[in-house]
């Protein structure tokens, strides 16, 4: 029972704020007498296609031999379609607003007929050499099926999915298990900051066209987490050209943040936040460099700190004052 | 805790709880605006991205701070641990003016000083015991350290109320009881002490609600140095035992101690599991979950059922086949409900949970880049996501 809320229900009640019907149905909730588990039957979805996807692979890997190629690939884009079967039959009619999921289970099987048609096509890819010595285009291939299907079956899961995806056919992972790439590579840099910055122009189109403009979070955070994650690289990692690189950084990580109070977007005010904290502390440590441990630097890193802090309160004090 | 600081916690609470049955479309506007009158709680409360920002950001600015001045005063011990106690408590007297004002209580600085502060306080002993020590920690140095690290976390949570102090008292303990003769012993007594101690706090009114949640923390800590003591596979391996200060040759475990682990490694996950049934907790419910997992993979290691990509198949297809099931069993109740349970979501954020779900997926399943994979033409590549890299 959560005793601070069931007692402020029966106040609520007594004062005629909260009516008889609703009054007992949050009582009921607060004294644990319902209790939701959609947070528990998710995670089990999860989990379960995390292990599915994991076995089908390590079958692949141990028994391909035995199976062959032919089957493997056929078994495994069965079973794709089985998922894709049942999402068409579950789906609701395409919307270009926000559409609810019509079931939990929903978004996992989409996500689990994805994954095995991915991994059906990076099989053939590498069993037939279908492409050859372009064998990335399989990557981008992929992408372009999951971006499809997010717009379709209206998912953001799906959505990021694609836009990873299409960053690792770009050579950038940002994968926990593979581990992310770092991008202090200069074409891997480039790659990053185009991409970032296609990805912040799809996001606001998509508001702007008024085309899943729910999608803009997904769009704009992972265009940002590319395009700052390359601009630092390279003020922090490139020792010739860095007062270039910084130089850019702080004025798109000053845009990024004069646009999210202006839309009042604390996520991507934080990125910038970040993005140029970095950049400045990078240029506090530059000349003294070679003079071996100094507190100055570190001094003038904490009173940075001080005034981002500052900073920080004006912005969260405007965009409360914004939003009314 | 501080009164005003309770009572602000307590109204927080009732206001959140009503801005979720406002999103449900249970009230409507008037009614939430009635409540918030009601439960009049002066803090300013930012969201998680400015809270994290902001306490990210002072970390960031206090350790250089710490920095500069450890390296202005000298690199000796003494003086690195004066400036250790210093900035401890200057974050102490920090966080209690922080608390203590509505205005900067819940913007995520109080709880980054405090953090800072305790932490500092442990590093200044750590300086103190390394000195006295002829510079080397010791086995008494470090029992010292464990207990201090107790002490102090537990009553950082106490005064300013944050479960995740109480989160660190926990593990510091039962790290200071795997070093005593009989550690698994006592793991599973204290353990079993503290999950029977904390459970009967967690609806107890005159505890703030962040007290109730370090009771809940601690029975999740109770629960899983009791499975941890319990289970076959760590005291086959004498996980535990690795723990002790003078570590002794380690006799095997007997045969029928082997089997009694054996049998606990099945029965407490199930016990938790009940017990998280039977009271509608979904935490306990979900430590169930978790130690039930566990316990699978324990017998795994030791009965060879079938070849792993069976295991995991068959795993991942049963899984996915039990939340359909449930999830369809209650939908098809009547109201929507089953044994006081509901697939339903009653009040949370639907759409903060989707967004929030992105991350994970992205994270597991994203493949891996094309440049990290040389020699895919001709010489094999990989594919697949959430562990499931393969090499053909």
């Amino acid at each position: 029972m959560n005793p601070d809320v069931a007692g402020a229900i029966a106040r609520l009640k007594a004062a005629g704020v909260l009516a008889d019907g609703p009054a007992a149905f949050f009582d009921r909730v607060a004294r644990r007498q319902l209790v939701s588990v959609r947070f528990e039957i998710r995670a089990l979805l999860y989990a379960g296609v995390l292990l599915l996807t994991s076995g089908v692979g390590v079958l692949v890997a141990e028994h391909q031999q035995q199976i062959g190629p032919l089957a493997i690939s056929a078994g495994i884009g069965l079973a794709s379609l089985a998922c894709f079967a049942w999402v068409i039959r579950k789906a609701t009619p395409f919307s270009w607003g926000a559409v609810d999921s019509p079931n939990v289970a929903f978004d996992y099987v989409l996500l689990l007929g994805l994954l095995l048609l991915a991994a059906d096509l990076a099989y053939v890819e590498v069993q037939f050499t279908v492409l050859g010595p372009r064998w990335t285009y399989h990557l981008l291939l992929v992408a372009v099926v999951y971006l499809a299907a997010a717009y379709r079956w209206d998912s953001r899961t799906v959505l990021g999915l694609a836009l990873s995806t299409l960053a690792a056919w770009r050579g950038i992972s940002i994968s926990l298990v593979h581990g992310a790439s770092s991008i202090d590579d200069p074409p891997l840099r480039v790659n990053a900051i185009v991409l970032g910055a296609l990805y912040v122009g799809a996001a606001a189109l998509s508001v702007r066209l008024g085309r899943k403009a729910h999608f803009e979070e997904v769009y704009a955070n992972a265009g940002l987490l590319l395009l700052l994650g390359a601009l630092v690289s390279g003020a922090l990692d490139d020792w010739v050209a860095w007062p270039a690189w910084l130089l850019v950084l702080l004025i798109v990580a000053g845009l990024v943040v004069w646009l999210s109070l202006r839309l009042g977007r604390p996520l991507y005010f934080a990125e910038g936040v970040v993005a140029g904290y970095l950049g400045l502390v990078r240029l506090i440590f530059e000349p003294f460099q070679s003079s071996g441990a100094s507190s100055i630097p570190l001094l003038l890193s904490a009173l940075l700190g001080v005034g981002v802090l500052a900073v920080i309160a004006t912005a969260y004090r405007r965009m409360r004052e914004r939003e009314g | 805790m501080r009164a005003d600081s309770v009572a602000w916690e307590r109204a927080a609470e009732v206001r959140e709880v009503a801005g979720g049955w406002r999103r449900a479309g249970f009230i409507d506007e008037p009614t939430e605006q009635a409540i918030r009158e009601a439960f009049p709680d002066p803090c300013v409360t930012p969201s998680l991205v400015w809270r994290v920002l902001t306490a990210g950001v002072l970390a960031a600015a206090i350790k250089a701070a710490f920095g500069a001045f450890a390296i202005a005063i000298g690199r000796s011990p003494t003086a690195a641990e004066i400036v250790s106690l210093l900035f401890a408590a200057g974050c102490v007297v920090a966080t209690e003016r922080l608390e203590a004002s509505p205005r900067l209580a819940r913007r995520g600085a109080a709880g980054m000083t405090a953090l800072l502060g305790v932490g500092l306080l442990l590093l200044a002993l750590v300086l103190f015991l390394t000195e006295t020590a002829s510079r080397r920690i010791d086995d008494h140095a470090i029992d010292l350290l464990l207990i201090a690290s107790t002490l102090a976390w537990a009553a950082a949570c106490w005064r300013w109320g944050s479960p995740v102090f109480a989160a660190l008292a926990a593990l510091s303990v039962f790290l200071f009881l795997g070093r005593l003769p009989h550690g698994r012993l006592l793991w599973l007594l204290v353990g079993a002490a503290l999950v029977a101690l904390a459970a009967r706090r967690l609806d107890t009114a005159s505890w703030a609600p962040s007290h109730r949640l370090g009771a809940a923390v601690l029975v999740v800590a109770g629960i899983g140095a009791v499975y941890a003591a319990v289970n076959v596979f760590s005291l086959d391996e004498h996980l535990l035992e690795e723990m002790v200060r003078h570590s002794p040759g380690r006799p095997p475990s007997s045969r029928g101690l082997f089997a009694l682990s054996a049998g606990a490694t099945t029965v407490v996950p199930l016990a938790v599991l009940a017990w998280g049934v039977r009271s509608r907790r979904t935490f306990v419910l979900d430590t169930g979950i978790v130690l039930a997992a566990l316990s699978l993979v324990t017998l795994r290691h030791y009965v060879h059922l079938a070849p792993l990509w069976t295991v995991l198949i068959v795993a991942g297809a049963v899984l996915v086949i039990a939340a359909l099931v449930v999830e369809r069993a209650l939908r098809r109740a009547p109201a929507h409900e089953l044994a006081g349970f509901t697939a339903e979501p009653l009040f949370s954020d639907e759409r903060r949970q989707h967004a929030l779900q992105v991350v994970p997926v992205v994270a597991a399943f994203t493949p891996a880049a094309a440049a990290d994979r040389p020699g895919f033409a001709g010489e094999g590549g990989k594919f697949g996501g959430g562990g499931a890299t393969e090499k053909f």
